[in-house]
Order: C-alpha cells, then structure tokens, then sequence
C-alpha cells in the first residue's frame, strides 16, 4: 500500500511564517501519528527561498519552494494549475491549508482536480475504527459535526488557532529544501493588485473593556444601552459583530472577527452575538468573557467565562441600577 | 445577459436544534423554523443592482434556483419576491444533509444547460458553513472564480467582471475574470432590499419549475456527516442562575473581585 502524503501549502505573505502555518504542521503531525506516512510543506510565491528554509528549519519538514513572478499575488487558478503538478501522486493524501481567504478559496479548487474530498474549518481530528473524521462547526457553532471523507485525496482547511504551535524540533534529521521554477501560465482570472481597505480602524489598544453589539441588540437604538454599560468602565470601547456592520448599525471600523479586528481586552461582554467562529477568532484571547444572550445554546457560552442567559434589553438596565445602587 | 442565483434555505439558527436520534442531522423542524441563508440574501440583492444598472441598455435576467426537499419552496418564492424573474427548484428526497459536493454538482449540471453569464453565491450557508458550493459550481463548469466579493464592476460588453475580495488584516484583493463567471458574495457588499409589494403579488402567482436530482446528475459520495453533536462547554466557564437581578449583582461581584470595576 502507498505511503500517506500529508502535504501542507503555504502561501507565502511577506518574509514572515504566517503563524497559521505551524499551525497547520501541528495537524499534520497530529494525523500522521494516526495514519503514518510523511509530512511536507509547499511554499508558493515570488521569493521564497529564505521562507523556505526558516519553515524547514523551525518545523523540521520538508520543504517544496514554487517560485515565479507570476505567484507573487495569489490567484486561485493560477496556484491551482500549479499546485496540481505536484499534488496528483499516487496514493492517499491529505493536502491541508488555513481556513483563510486563500486557503477556502484554494481548497476546492484543488479538491476538484484532485477528484478529492473537501472539509473546510476543521477544528479537530477524531480517530476510530480505522477511520479518520474532522471536527467542525456547524449552525453559528451551536452544534459540532463530525465529517468522515470517502475519497483516497482529501483536502482539508485548518481553523485559525485550532492547533497549536509545535515545538521545536532540533536534532531531528536534515530536512530538505527543494526550490523549483516551474512555468506558470496566466488564466481566465488575473489579481492585480491588494488594495488596503478605506476602513480605518478604531483603536482599541487602550480600551481595557470592550462592550460588543450583535444583531441581537433588534435595532440600533439600542447601542445606547450599550454605550451607558461601557460607561462604568474607565476606559471602554464600543466593538460589533460584522452582521451589526452589515447593517448600517455601527461603522466598520468597530468589527471585531477575522475580517475586523482582533482584540485582547481585561474584558470583553458580548451582548447579542452568536458566537460564529468568525467572531470568536477576533475575541477568544481576551482576558474574561460575558457574553448575554437569550439563547442558552448560543455558541458564544462555550467562550464566556461568565454567562447570562437573559433578553439584553431588559437585562443591561437591572445591571445598570443594580451598578448605581452600589 | 443571464444571472442564476443560489439561494439556500437554512434552519433559523437562532432556533433551537435538536439532534435526530440517528445522530447525523438535526431533527426535523417546523417548516416556519426556515429561512433564506442569510448570505445568499446578499448574492442576490447584487443580482439586482446589476440588472437596474444596466436598465434600458442590456436586458439581464436573474433566475434563481435552490436544492432541497419540497420545503425549500418558500425559499425561492421569497427570492422572487426579493426580484428574481424565475425560480427553479432541484428536488432532492431526503431533507437531511445535503455534501455541498452534491448541492454543487447538481447546480453545475443546471446551469450549464442555463448558459449563464454570471452565477452568484453567498459566501457561505449558515448551516454547514463550509464555504464551497459557488467554487464548486466553478470547478466543475471550468469558470473563473472570485469567493468572498465585497464590490464588483461588471463591463458586460467586455465580457470582463473586476471585483475586490475581502482577505484578512483589512486588505482586498482585486481581480479581473472573463465572464462566464461565478462570484460567491460576502455580507456588507450591499444593503438586500424588503419584498416589494407587486413582486409579491407575481411571486404568489407564479409557477417554480421543479427538477428532480436523479434527472440531472447523478450523486457523489465525497464526505459525509457521521456524528453531530453538542459542543463541550468550557471548563471554568459559569452560567449565572437566579432572578435577573441576581445574575446583575453576582456579575458585579466576580468583575469587582477581578478589578474590572
Ligand atoms: C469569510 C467570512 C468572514 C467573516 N468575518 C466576520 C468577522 O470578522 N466578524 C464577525 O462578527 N462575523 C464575521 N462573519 C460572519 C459570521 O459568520 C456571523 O454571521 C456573524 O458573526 C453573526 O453576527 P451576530 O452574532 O451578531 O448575529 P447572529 O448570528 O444573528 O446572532 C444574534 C444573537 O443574538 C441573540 N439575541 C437575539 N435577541 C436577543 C436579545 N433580545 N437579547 C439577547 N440576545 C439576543 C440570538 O440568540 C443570537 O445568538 C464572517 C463570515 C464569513 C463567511
């Protein structure tokens, strides 16, 4: 029987290791100890020698370096068209990348070319009876499943802080960096450039609380309540779900989540907020959690250090008085 | 010009879900617990201000179409209601979990026979939350391909869309793809408009032309769901019980006791 190929892509980003990557070689090491074989890496870019080698050296894998002008921005063809030379072997694989704008939007690319299975946002790795299955949320998190793959390739996206970092591995053997220059060739889709977004962003550096709105909150007179709460901490912020940005209730520049900002605060009460992983990869870190939430499911619980199963609008005012009368 | 729009009918999340003593779905919901995916609510909307803009120069159609049991219906006469001119129905049996490999690939087969110019998705279904259907539909039809649009400008004549879509740290990333294309559309890209009144009136009139799966393509075991289940809850983290004005002053305490106030 041909080996596992565990295969880990990295996009290359800059001259740093994005820390999803060793993240992504915590996985693959995981699923290695269940199903043997070898562990990899492939780093595409423009530049990627001294990449390279920092990823062989710091993770103790072997690196593939794909190196060509034309992958200095990433382009979901073009890295698929390229990618798929040195990804259709014989044998069963695993072809892992971050639950990222690159990686959601590689994976099933490759996955259809590969003729492989595709789960996305893995958070875990359960093993049984032989069978490896991937752990994911599902339903704003309020529910977890297992998915079970049937395909000898499978491609898998790795959720943001779901692994940690592995140690370090010295005194293990030499690895090896390649770098190849294969010809890569333009497709139906060119990126062009990266734009910096106009959203400026609030600086939430010195906030020490931050109080966040979700669609919950029903309707923007709300975030009064919510201002008056942040109040009776010295130095507060006003942060939100993207859906409450989405709907013209707060600015963007007050997002919270992997496509807003990602905050650390003493305290962080979330007020309305499912909890979908979006949100919480922005959040988790930070020191205590509150979250209110009249839904004792919400996924936001299995975050709070302190949960409060109430109707916001009726609770925030009794927390109000009950802070005044003190 | 022709748009097809991917509408998904979602289980309110907000409700409460159960599982199904087979473990591998949730139970089955009152059919007022289902609504259009949130996201999808956002394709189409974009479907819209395509076809306004290029009002009395080009014609543009939006046809929608959905994969499901019978109760997804509603779904796609509220997509009408929202504006679609024509709504399609692919008939799936079971109403359990559906790989979004299938759902992908049934599309596919639709559309191809569509001729579609310009296919739109949400960014990704509330319920599995996997991202992959619109890209799929890609892959599969040999289209171009942009996830996670937050602006788009279409050049109709040029056969040409440049669209921006959202990466991490605030940045976009700007692309150009030849049409026909799929793009799956981020939240926020605009703000979906209520039902109007006279689309009402017609959604209610008009026929959905159902299409049964077995008919378009046939189904590719590629993963499946072999366990749902309830999240662990975290270790240390407490429910506060009482009387509201309980939970208020227990609160107070544990934040007082860690200097917070
Ligand atoms: C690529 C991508 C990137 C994303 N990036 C982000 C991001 O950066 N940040 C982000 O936040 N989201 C992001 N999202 C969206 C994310 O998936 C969720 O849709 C979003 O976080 C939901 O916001 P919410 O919790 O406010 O709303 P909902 O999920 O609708 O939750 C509302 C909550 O309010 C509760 N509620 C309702 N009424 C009351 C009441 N009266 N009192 C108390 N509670 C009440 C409900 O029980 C529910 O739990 C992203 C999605 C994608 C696909």
């Amino acid at each position: 029987m041909k080996e596992m190929r565990i295969t880990v892509i990295v996009g290359q980003t800059g001259t740093t290791v994005p820390p999803v990557t060793p993240e992504a070689v915590s996985f693959a090491r995981e699923l290695e100890t269940h199903t043997g074989g070898f562990v990899q890496a492939i780093v595409l870019g423009n530049d990627v020698v001294g990449f390279a080698h920092h990823l062989a050296e710091t993770t103790g894998v072997d690196v593939t370096g794909i190196e060509s002008t034309r992958l200095a921005l990433y382009n979901g063809e073009v890295y698929r068209d390229t990618l798929i030379k040195f990804l259709e072997t014989d044998g069963p694989a695993v072809i892992c990348l971050p639950h990222m704008a690159f990686g959601f939007d590689l994976a099933p690319r490759l996955a259809v070319a590969l003729h492989a299975s595709c789960v996305t946002a893995a958070e875990a790795i359960r093993f049984s009876n032989g069978r490896v299955g991937f752990v994911r949320s599902m339903f704003n998190g309020k529910l977890k499943a297992e998915v079970t793959t049937l395909r000898e390739k499978v491609v898998v996206t790795l959720m943001p802080g779901a692994w940690s970092r592995p140690a370090r591995r010295p005194g293990s053997r030499k690895q090896s960096v390649r770098i190849v220059k294969p010809d890569v060739f333009p497709s139906a889709s060119q990126t062009v450039g990266i734009r910096e977004s106009d959203k400026d962003m609030l600086n939430f550096d010195d906030a020490d609380v931050i109080v966040a709105a979700g669609r919950g909150i029903g309707n923007p007179l709300n975030i009064r309540l919510l201002k008056d709460l942040a109040a009776i901490f010295s130095k507060s912020g006003i942060g939100a779900s993207r859906a409450v940005c989405d709907l013209g209730w707060l600015s963007y520049r007050h997002q919270i989540g992997i496509t807003g900002q990602t905050v650390s605060p003493r305290l962080y009460i979330a007020c309305g907020i499912s909890g979908a992983m979006q949100h919480l990869a922005g959040m988790k870190e930070s020191r205590t959690i509150v979250a209110i939430n009249n839904d004792p499911h919400a996924a936001i619980f299995q975050v709070a250090d302190y949960g409060i199963v109430e109707n916001l609008e009726t609770f925030i005012p009794i927390l109000l008085s009950e802070f005044k009368r003190q | 010009m022709k748009t097809l729009v991917c509408v998904k009918q979602v289980p309110d999340t907000e409700a409460l879900l159960s599982i199904d003593p087979g473990g591998k779905w949730i139970a089955p919901q009152d059919a007022a617990a289902f609504r259009m995916n949130r996201f999808d609510e956002f394709a189409l909307e974009e479907a819209m201000r395509i076809k306004e803009r290029f009002s009395g120069r080009i014609d543009v159609s939006i046809d929608s179409v959905s994969v499901g049991p019978a109760r997804v219906r509603p779904t796609l006469k509220e997509s009408l209601a929202r504006g679609a001119d024509n709504g399609f129905h692919i008939r799936v049996e079971e109403a359990g979990y559906i790989s979004p490999f299938d759902t992908a690939t049934l599309i596919a087969a639709f559309a191809e026979k569509g001729g579609y110019d310009l296919i739109l998705t949400g960014v990704m279904a509330e319920d599995d939350m996997a991202c992959l259907v619109g890209s799929l539909i890609a892959e599969i039809l040999g289209y171009p391909c942009a996830t996670a649009v937050i602006s788009q400008k279409i050049k109709a004549e040029e056969r040409r869309i440049d669209v921006e879509r959202e990466i991490e740290a605030g940045c976009r990333e700007c692309l150009q793809l030849d049409l026909p294309a799929v793009l799956t559309i981020q939240s926020g890209i605009n703000s979906p408009r209520y039902s109007s009144l006279s689309n009402v009136m017609r959604a209610s009139r008009q026929k959905i032309p159902t299409i049964s799966a077995e008919q378009l393509a046939a189904r590719q075991k590629t993963e499946q769901v072999s366990a749902l289940f309830y999240p662990e809850k975290r270790s240390g983290g407490k429910i506060l019980e009482g009387t509201p004005r309980e939970k208020a002053q227990v609160l107070l305490r544990e934040l007082h006791g860690k200097a917070l106030i």
